[in-house]
């Protein structure tokens, strides 16, 4: 997946390259508006992560312009303003998402995930970790092709792991993607942690391994090994 | 009562003083006039009778029944004439008296000297002061006619621009970026008012955009550092070899990361609640809200085993944002699921009059009434921001809403009331 990142905080835009250098994400970066103008007219990607408020221009029109040469190009809007009218109007010029700082990276890694696939497969993906098989399309989990059955929160939880694989998450990064701005509670730990028992227990009981690592003091970790 | 009205009753106030002094006056001029009039007159017949005495006109035939002359003699005396006022019987009407004005004097003629005595009718106070009183109503009732006639005038033509000034004014809005259009008008006043209101919601106007573009623009300069290092965290926790205990301080930096982002959030949204850039919008369905918060809170709720219970009408209209009706909602519900018992449960009310949220939950620390004000907890220990309560009451005071808040027999209520 090729990424251009338009964002002109420079140590922003290393924690991104450096967390997706683990993946098959190559980043490229583009520090202002005029750069980053250049670099869409040039070349191709396949989603574009766009802060607006640029030191010189509105990252919103940068937007316009994407969309009338390259209108399949994903893009995944950050803002530090967190203003409705701005994450409305985004979204009504053909952003695919809104991303409010401070985030944390995996959930910005999910989220761009999730874009790259909507748009480069419409949906119909996949996805495969170990025995478990993911429609994304469809909403149906498989282990060892037998179908599981879970809950929305469940599901979201499985996909995020998978988009994740192999990093160590944090019940704080897990909780607020769960439940965003809701995350705030005292108990929220508890909450992650009973959403964890139940998905371990329905992929254990329906054949497969236990993926779910607990990283004693930390959280937990998606992996195979 | 509008100003026209007020200023025509005012005139019409005045103007019934005016014509009462005007009444006495006019009664004082009539009444001087007239005696001076028949004075003259009984002057004049005086004149005559004195020419027609030194003619030798006789005596008996000058006497009549106002008339009386006396011969007097020839023995010198002085002379004088004198008004006087007097009363005589009524010359039809029997028993009625009337008054009169009477001349005396004593006039030489020859070498003779006469006593003139002239009566005359004088007209009777009682008839100048019925006209005068006829009069003055009359002219009150046209000047009355003239002025409703003035003031709808005034209302149709002078006041048009005003109305329409008035009209601009009441659908000002902030938020929109159209200039106030004002009508023009020649009445200097108006001019005066149009500038002055032009200035002012230029001013406003101004003021509005700068503080919202300072708020964005503080956040946009607190949230991108907190970024920062919260990626650096995440990247931190991938790096090898990390003990259990370097671990757990990661995770304490970054929750303590978390809740300043939140912080500056929740400061953010209080300072655009103040600076009003929710505005009151057209009446949106309260009720579906509501359940909509309902069924995302219903999880956590489970989570933490409470029962959730909740009695909804249906239909329940409100003027006020949707984004803040959400927030209003949430916090409250937020707050009972954070302040329960183990096992506990959650009443949630709405009907056309309120909303109201109870709960069972440990007594407040804090006086009930500090609940409402930033950054005052009722347990100390929580996590909370202690900004949910401030935020509920901010956003019921710009939707002209009241919160209040009851502890009693370990149950804690929270009602929003809609005046």
């Amino acid at each position: 997946m090729k990424v251009l990142i338009v964002e002109d905080e420079k140590e922003l835009v290393e924690n991104i390259r450096a967390y997706f250098s683990r993946g098959n994400i190559v980043c490229e970066a583009a520090r202002d508006f005029a750069e980053a103008q250049d670099k869409l007219l040039s070349f191709d990607y396949d989603v574009v992560l766009l802060d607006i408020m640029l030191p010189d221009g509105n990252g919103l029109n940068l937007l316009r312009l994407l969309k009338q040469i390259r209108p399949e190009t994903g893009v995944l809007i950050i803002s530090a303003k967190n203003a409705l009218d701005d994450k409305v109007e985004g979204l009504e010029l053909g952003a695919d998402d809104y991303l409010t700082k401070p985030f944390h990276l995996p959930e910005l890694n999910a989220r761009l995930n999730a874009i790259y696939r909507r748009r480069k497969f419409k949906g119909h993906t996949v996805l495969e970790f170990g025995d478990i098989r993911v429609n994304t399309d469809t909403l149906d989990v498989f282990v060892q092709d037998t179908p599981i059955s879970l809950t929305v929160k469940e599901y979201e939880l499985l996909l995020f792991f998978i988009t994740n694989k192999n990093r160590a998450l944090t019940k704080q990064i897990i909780a607020e993607h769960l439940w965003g701005d809701d995350a705030d509670f005292m108990d929220s730990f508890d909450f992650v942690y009973q959403h964890i028992k139940n998905l371990r227990k329905k992929i254990t009981a329906a054949g497969g391994a236990d993926y779910i690592k607990t990283i004693y003091g930390l959280g937990y970790k998606f992996s195979e090994d | 009562m509008n100003l026209i009205t007020k200023t025509t009753l005012f005139y019409l106030l005045v103007a019934l003083l005016v014509f009462g002094i005007g009444g006495v006056v006019a009664y004082m001029l009539v009444e001087n006039e007239v005696r001076k009039e028949t004075d003259f007159a009984l002057y004049d017949n005086l004149s005559q009778l004195t020419k027609d005495v030194a003619d030798s006109i006789p005596l008996d035939i000058l006497r009549r029944g106002k008339v009386d002359i006396a011969e007097l003699g020839p023995a010198t005396r002085d002379t004088f004439f004198v008004f006087s006022d007097t009363l005589a019987p009524h010359p039809h009407l029997q028993g009625v008296m009337e008054p009169y004005r009477k001349l005396t004097a004593v006039r030489q003629v020859g070498d003779q000297y006469y006593r003139f005595s002239i009566t005359d009718v004088i007209i009777e106070t009682d008839d100048i002061y019925e006209v005068v009183v006829e009069i003055m109503l009359r002219l009150f009732l046209i000047l009355g006619v003239a002025m409703l006639f003035f003031s709808f005038l005034v209302t149709r033509l002078l006041f048009r621009p005003f109305q329409k000034t008035l009209e601009q004014i009441r659908a000002f809005r902030l938020k929109e970026s159209g200039a106030l259009q004002l009508p023009e008008t020649t009445t200097r006043e108006f001019r005066q008012l149009n500038t002055f209101l032009t200035q002012m919601a230029a001013k406003a106007r101004r003021d509005y955009l700068a503080v919202k573009e300072f708020s964005e623009n503080a956040s946009h300069e607190i949230q991108t550092p907190l970024a920062v290092a919260q990626g650096k965290l995440e990247l931190l926790l991938e790096s090898p070899g990390l003990s259990g205990e370097q671990l757990g301080q990661v995770q304490a930096i970054q929750q303590s990361l978390s809740k300043l982002s939140r912080l500056g959030k929740a400061l953010q949204l209080l300072a655009k609640i103040d600076n009003q850039e929710f505005a009151v919008q057209a009446p949106i369905d309260f009720s579906r809200i509501t359940e909509a918060s309902l069924s995302n809170f219903a999880e956590l709720a489970a989570l933490k085993n409470l029962r959730l219970s909740s009695r909804i009408e249906p239909n329940v209209r409100l003027s006020v944002d949707p984004v803040l009706a959400d927030m209003l909602i949430s916090n409250l519900l937020k707050n009972a699921i954070r302040h329960n018992e183990e096992g506990g449960w959650i009443e949630v009310e709405l009907n056309r009059e309120h909303f109201r949220v109870r709960n069972p939950g440990k007594t407040p620390q804090a006086p009930v009434e500090q609940l409402f004000e930033r950054f005052k907890k009722s347990h100390a220990s929580d996590g909370s921001l202690g900004l949910g309560l401030a935020i509920v009451k901010k956003i019921a005071d710009v939707s002209q809403f009241t919160v209040d808040y009851e502890f009693a027999e370990g149950i804690h209520q929270l009602t929003v009331r809609f005046s």
